[in-house]
Order: structure tokens, then sequence, then C-alpha cells
């Protein structure tokens, strides 16, 4: 399983995935390394760009001089959001939204979550409607409890089926079948609920949700949407089928479940990395790299009392100080300082102080991204992915 | 207005064990308890059935007390304690006089010893600091605090014992100079009642003295906050000691699926310290690593700390102070048992129950030295073997609680409270310290009709907070990993930084 590419790819998550895709379609030759399935199948599927204001695009331009995003700037993180939207929408999973529009979404506990692309089973999650919400739950589910939504929502009423599982993943697999699904339709229409539209915990299915939404809608006559739920998250599972898919189309070799446990390097370039394996390693040649390994929660850095390091090629991270203050003291503000730190790169995305020239960083593991803080994760991810891609699909 | 003979103070290991021991007598009394059961210093130690080893140099009094009551507990507590024996490990540069003081101390009080080779202390503790000097073992135990006062409180209920937890002492009722009786106010519902009992026995630990002063009195005491870390793994089968005199980091206590490490002494003045600092942390992690290596490379879980209430000592170091216990009679009708130790509370219990007795002018002898706690029957021994069989909706999967475990204590104990579903079935004990399963758990009591949706929000706020301030001391690693998914689950995904 050795091989030769023009790119490889170290990280699975949105952003590895997304500058794959971005150099395939250049014609660029690519292999992505992973570990295992990303983060972001733990996630909400929903796309944040950031936070703060209506436009996110617009807000960029306030965010601190050393964010990431201003590497790409507004005009190349708009087209790649929109080429993601191209992407999902070939894989079935189209997504909704406008990057210039933030959304605010409705959560298992009845508060609001900001957002900008959804997936299209949320099209209709709008928060500040004034329009009946019917929460539809499901028995025993151990993971979604609708008494948080009718009482913290204004207007709002709940139903309970028994699908005979409990467990969200069980309940997906359940409405893909469609004597299922059937049974399902028919105890809702039994329902009779007069007005306004149907909330559903995230389970419509597990991969081609969209069409299990417009089913259930088209029989009720009604607006149907998902509620994004705790992991495992199917809107974030089927967000990673979608791209791995994609790579998969385009002919990207996937290593996966893979760890390195070396890194050839000749001068300034690097030139393999090895992968442990049962029996024997596996060496994955490359004229450039891009290192998408995400930050302390992926394990693209790893932290120890009181330094933090980059766990593939060592690269010098930035930290902010000692460990005392690497976090807030309330829980609720988002963002710790320990968010900032990460690898600090160029204007072509190469990381800085090192000897290397063709390796270069994309996604939460860039110094200053601080996804939590402003709420840019999965945009951060994809415009970066992109971006870092077009450089080096220049280069290579 | 509840009446009552004797009112007790405080639901740790000292006011249970009053309780169980005046049970066992035949004189109806009334425990009140502000938290819940082991909320202070008796939750917040090590775990450590102490063979008496640690104080056998410098305080052979307390080592006796230790080394016997030890004994007794091995018997009558089967369930709680864990024989898992101790090791005080000699390290290069340790002294060696202080080892022959060791020895000579441990005989001189009866402690039996071993004097371990290297490589035989390591057949033990196969990951022991490979360059130790020696090891000497010694009859230490694991105990479970918890289960202990809980089961001392069995022995009172089922004798008709009062027992109020959360409900707090506000004033203590005096007529001409004498205590009759005190005001107690329920922590949820505000709700004040009076209690009138002939004797009151302040067994408040830390806030002994606060509890004193409402009479009119004081006790002369020392706040020592200790801190400790939790592992994510057993490292260790046996509890694992320096041999050098006490100081910071000295121990590391198996205990159920973790290990516990500390401790730290710092001198404070508000019983209800409980922050820890980093830095305590680091001094812990970095002198555990020198007895049990691996202990560089764990995942750490939570810190946590206790105020211990110690006997008054002239300045100096806290660690110099006796972990020996005292009486004091205010001559007003209230008593308090200061000091002591989580090994000697059966000991204490007896002891300031004699002093009931012979205050009411009653003869019955105390009896908890001979009789096994009552309701260990159903309790399984150690619990891993409870885990072995199939269970079905699981809230916690790190510690393997259901969602019918959760629904059953909410009913039986008719709480509002998570830390008393934590306490009672271990929910949230594990790797994500409740990171998924407290917003489970609440969400199954307020279906059980418990709680309204709106109190259930502002406990989970609570709780967060109070799990981060534990965690945060000693956040890298592993559990960095685990916290920013714990963070982005309720702050990105459930919206939870919004304000109520």
């Amino acid at each position: 399983m050795s091989g030769t590419y023009e790119v490889v790819i170290i990280g699975g998550g949105m952003s590895g995935m997304m500058a794959a895709i971005t150099l395939a379609d250049m014609g660029r030759t690519v292999a992505v390394v992973s570990r295992g399935d990303p983060v972001c199948c733990l996630s909400t599927g929903c796309i944040d760009v950031l936070a703060a204001g209506n436009d996110p695009l617009k807000g960029i331009s306030s965010l601190p001089d050393n964010h990431p995003y201003h590497l790409v700037g507004e005009d190349a993180i708009k087209t790649s959001l929109e080429m993601f939207k191209a992407v999902m929408s070939e894989e079935g999973g189209a997504y909704v939204g406008d990057a210039h529009v933030n959304r605010k979404i409705l959560t298992p506990l009845g508060k609001h979550k900001v957002t900008c692309l959804v997936p299209g089973t949320m099209e209709f999650a709008d928060f500040d409607s004034d329009e009946y919400i019917h929460v539809i739950s499901f028995n025993k589910m151990k993971d979604f409890y609708p008494n948080y939504i009718t009482s913290n929502y204004k207007n709002a009423g709940c139903s309970i089926f028994d699908a005979g599982i409990s467990t969200t993943i069980g309940i997906a697999e359940r409405l893909e079948n469609r004597q299922f699904l059937k049974k399902f339709i028919l105890w809702l229409k039994g329902l009779e609920i007069p007005e306004g539209r149907i909330a559903i915990p995230a389970v419509l299915g597990m991969h081609f949700a969209v069409d299990v939404c417009n089913e259930i809608s088209v029989e009720l006559g009604r607006k149907v949407f998902e509620i994004p739920t705790l992991p495992p998250s199917m809107p974030g599972l089927r967000l990673f089928g979608g791209l791995r898919n994609a790579l998969l189309k385009r002919g990207v070799n996937l290593y996966w479940g893979k760890e390195i446990y070396s890194v050839e390097k000749s001068g300034s370039q690097i030139e393999a990395v090895t992968l442990a394996g049962a029996g024997r390693s596996t060496s994955v040649q490359g004229n450039a790299f891009i290192l998408a390994t995400g930050s302390f929660v992926s394990g693209g850095l790893h932290a120890s009392m009181d330094t933090a390091r980059e766990t593939v090629f060592n690269l010098p991270v930035y930290l902010p100080g000692k460990r005392k203050s690497w976090f807030n003291d309330d829980f609720f503000t988002p963002g710790h300082a320990i968010e900032k730190s990460g690898i600090c790169v160029d204007q072509s995305f190469r990381p800085v102080d090192t000897q290397t020239e063709n390796l270069f960083v994309c996604g939460s593991i860039l110094a200053f991204s601080e996804v939590m803080k402003y709420s840019c994760g999965h945009g951060m991810a994809i415009a970066t992915g992109v971006a870092a891609a077009n450089v080096c699909g220049e280069l290579v | 207005m509840i009446k009552t003979d004797v009112i007790i103070i405080g639901g740790g290991s000292t006011g249970c064990g009053v309780a169980r021991d005046l049970a066992l007598r035949g004189i109806p009394h009334c425990l009140i308890e502000k938290g819940d059961f082991a909320a202070g210093a008796t939750g917040a130690c090590h775990g450590l059935l102490h063979s008496g080893g640690r104080y056998a140099v410098n305080d052979p009094e307390a080592a006796a007390e230790c080394l016997s009551e030890n004994m007794i507990l091995r018997k009558i507590a089967v369930k709680c304690v864990e024989q898992t024996g101790g090791l005080f490990v000699r390290l290069p540069g340790d002294s060696k006089r202080f080892r022959d003081m060791f020895l000579k101390s441990c005989e001189e009080t009866g402690i039996s010893t071993e004097v371990l080779s290297p490589s035989r202390a390591l057949d033990l503790v196969p990951n022991l600091n490979p360059s130790l000097e020696e090891a000497i073992k010694v009859p230490d135990c694991s105990i479970d605090p918890f289960r202990l006062c809980m089961l001392n409180i069995t022995s009172s209920r089922r004798r008709g014992g009062e027992i109020l937890t959360h409900n707090k002492v506000i004033d203590i009722i005096r007529e001409h100079g004498r205590c009759v009786g005190v005001k107690v106010q329920e922590e949820s519902t505000a709700e004040v009642r009076e209690i009138r009992g002939k004797i009151i026995i302040n067994a408040a630990g830390a806030w002994g003295n606060k509890i004193a002063s409402m009479a009119g009195s004081g006790v002369p005491m020392t706040l020592s906050k200790g801190s400790l870390i939790i592992t994510n793994h057993r490292l260790t089968n046996m509890v694992i000691n320096r041999l050098r005199p006490s100081s910071d980091g000295d121990i590391i206590v198996p205990n159920e699926a973790v290990c516990l490490a500390g401790t730290t002494s710092i001198t404070v003045n508000n019983p209800d310290e409980s922050e820890v600092d980093p830095v305590e942390v680091d001094i812990i992690a970095t002198q555990a690593r020198q007895m049990l290596p691996d202990f560089g490379s764990t995942r750490l879980i939570r810190t946590y700390a206790g105020v211990r209430p110690l006997l008054k000592a002239d300045g100096g170091d806290d660690r110099k102070i006796s972990r020996g216990f005292k009486i004091i009679d205010h001559k007003n009708g209230m008593f308090s048992i200061m000091g002591g130790k989580l090994t000697t509370y059966r000991l204490m219990a007896e002891k300031i129950s004699d002093r009931v007795m012979e205050a009411l002018d009653l003869k019955t002898k105390c009896q908890t030295a001979e009789l096994p706690l009552e309701g260990q029957e159903e309790l399984s021994g150690y619990p891993l073997s409870k885990r072995l069989k199939t269970l079905e909706n699981i809230v916690c999967e790190c510690e393997l609680v259901t969602a019918d475990d959760v629904e059953r204590v909410a009913r039986e104990i008719g709480t509002r409270r998570i830390e008393d579903i934590q306490h009672r079935t271990r929910l949230g004990m594990g790797p994500c310290q409740g990171g998924f399963c407290t917003y489970r758990a609440l969400g199954i009591m307020q279906e059980t009709g418990k709680m309204a949706p709106e109190e259930s929000m502002q406990v989970l706020r609570e709780f967060l907070q109070r799990r981060f301030n534990g965690i945060k001391p000693a956040l890298w690693g592993d559990q960095l990993r685990e916290e920013q998914l714990v963070e982005s689950i309720y702050l990105g995904i459930l919206g939870m930084e919004q304000k109520q």
C-alpha cells in the first residue's frame, strides 16, 4: 500500500478533506492519511462561519489581525463555502444558507445556536420565528429531553414515538427502512397536529436525511426540521460521509486508521511519512504535505503540564503562557486562552521558524484560530483548507 | 418541631458514627447535615485506612489509634474496605536514618512491617520506580468514605434515628444559659424548623468553630487545606507512601477504578475553601511520578480539596499537629469533637457517646467495635463485580450507570440534587466527569417529575461550573481533549453560553 503522490494530506477532518477535494479538482494526485474518523462526526453538521453579527463575512474584518481568516480574505472564504455547498449537493446532502447571513437554529435545550450554512434538514429550524413547533421525541432516547424545549421555547408542544430502540444511530437506521418510515408517518398523521412546524431530533436516516425529511414534510403538508443532538451526531456523520464519498469519487487515496510514526526529511524537504500497520509499515511519499490534524481535541496538538507539541512534525507551537493562564474561570464564557495555541504560518500557509519548504498547514491547528470563541470551526476549516490547497497546488 | 435526646450536627464520618453508636445504645437522636453525607473533609480525603505507619515516628499515640481502628474496621466494614496493603517506598536520596526510626517506631506501636528488596517490591507493584532502594510493607487499606457514612446511617435509621440532610443549622437555641435545641433551614425550600434536644454534639468538622460560636463558645482549631488529584486508571493495587517525613505529594491510594494522589497542606481561614491551585497539582503530580513513573503519562481527571479540622497548634507546620482528637465539654449542654481522622472516626464516636451517656446518667456500653455495619448484605464488594451483567439504557458510559439506576435513586431519596445521584450511583465519576451523563440524568429527573425543566437547567449550569473548577487545575493531555469536546457540546451544540 506504499505510494507516491503529488500531495499528501495529514488529517481527514473538514480542512484536510476540503484541501484534498481542491487539489484533486486541480488534477493533482492526492492521498489523505488519517488516524481515524474526524471530530466533525461529533459536530452538529452545521457550518459556523463567524457568530458575531448578522453577516459573518462582514464580521471578519473585526477579528484580530493574526486570525487565520485574514490569510484567506472575504472573497475566497465565500468561494470556498460555495464550493463546499456544491460538493455536498452532489453527494445528496445539500446544504442551505447564504455565506452572508447568520441564522439561529433551535437546540435540544430550547435555546439557539448561531450558524451559517445548515444541512437541508435544518432549513426550517429558525429560532426567531413565532410559528408553533411540535417536537417529536422517541421513547427513552437518552440524549433528547423534549421538556427542555417545551419549557424554554415560547411556543412548542411535544409527542413521543416508540421506535423500539433508544440510541440515535439505532433510530436513524430504522427510519431508513421504508416500512418503518411509513409506520412513523402514519403515526405522525394520527397526531393531527393542527398548525406550525414539526421538529424531530436529528435521526432522520443515516445518509439521505434530506429525502426522508422531504417525504415526511410532503406527506404531512408541514415544514419538518431536525434538531442537532449530542454525539454520536447524525448530521456530523452525514457530513463526513458526504465529503468522504467526494474524495473517493475523485480518486483520492485514503490511508485511514493509521498512525504516523516517522517522517523522512531531506534538507528542507519532507519526503515521506511512515505509517504503522499490522505486519508491515507503509511509506507514503509526496512532493508536498498539508498538515490538517486539528487542535487538541483532534490530537494535532498535545499539551503536557506547561508545554504543548505538534504531534506529527514536531513543529514549533505558539502557546499562551503557563497553564494558570490557559483557562477562564467561567465555563460559560467561550474561548479559553489555550485556544490561541497552534502553528504560526506565513502568507502561503507555511509554518514559520522551520526549515521545511514543502509543508502547508490549515484548519484549527493554526494559531489564533480560536474556534470556540468566535464560533468559526467548520468555516475556518473549509476556508483555510481550500486556500492552503490552492497555494500548495500551484507550487507542486 | 422535632423532639429528641441528642442532636448531632454534621454528617461526616464522625457525626454518622455517633448516630450509629447512639442508635445501638438505644438513645433517640437527630442528625443534621447542611449538605449530603461526607460533604466535608470525610469525602474530600484520600480514602486511606491508615495502618498508623504515616504517624508512627512523630505522633505514636495517633498511630496506635489508627492501627487498632484499622483492625476493627476491616472486620466490621468489609464492604467499605479494600485490603490493599501498603508500601512505604524509599527512593535514592531518601534518608536511611528516617527509615530506621520508622521501623523502630512501627515496632513500638505494634504496626507489622516487612522490609522488601526492590525486586520483591516490584513483584507486588510492577510499575514502581525501579530505582527504589527498598520498600516496607504495612497493613494500609483503602476505604470508601461515602459508603461508610451511609452504612453508619443505616443502623441509625433502622432504630428510628432522625436524619436531616440538606438542612443547615442557623441558630442554637439557649435557655437559661443551656443549649436546648437548634434552628435548621432546609436548603431548597428555605423552610426553618426547630429541633429540641437534651444534648448537642458539634461534629461539624471544619465548620466546628462556626457552630460553637452560635452557642457563645469557641473551639481552638487550625484549618488546613489538602488538595488531591484523581487519575483515570488504577495504577497500583497497593497504597504507596513515600518513606520520608510527611510532606507534599507523599501518598497514592487505589480506589475503585482510579487512584487518588495527594496531598498538600495549606493553612486557611475559611472552611469552605476548595480551590486547588495548579501549582499544588504540579507538586503532587511530580512527587507521585517519582514513586510511580507512569504517573507522568497518565490522564488526570479531576482535582479536589478538603479542609482538615486540626487541633489548634501554636504556629509552625500544620503537618506537625497531632492527628489525635479531643472532646470539649462547653458546660452548657454542648460537646464539640475536634481533630481526628477518618480512620479513627469510630473511636471518636465511641468516646463522645460515652460522654453523652455519662451526662444522661445511662450505662449502656458501646457495641460499635463488635457488630458489623448493617446494610452491607445488599452491597456487592468491590463494585466491579456488579458491572459484569447486561445493562440496558446506560446513561453514564464511564461508570455503567443505567437510566433505571438514576430513576430509582431519584425516587428513593426524593432528591433534586445531581450530587446526591452521583454519590449513590457513581454517575459522572469516570473520565468525562459527567460531561455527557449529567445532561441525561437531569433529563430523567425532570421526566420523573422531581424537578421542573427550568430548575434542572439551573442545576446543570451550576454543575458544569463546579465540574470545570475541579478539572481546570490539572487540565492537559487527554483530559484537555475531552474538555474541548465537552465544551463544544454544551456551548456549541446546546447553546448554553446564553444567560438564563
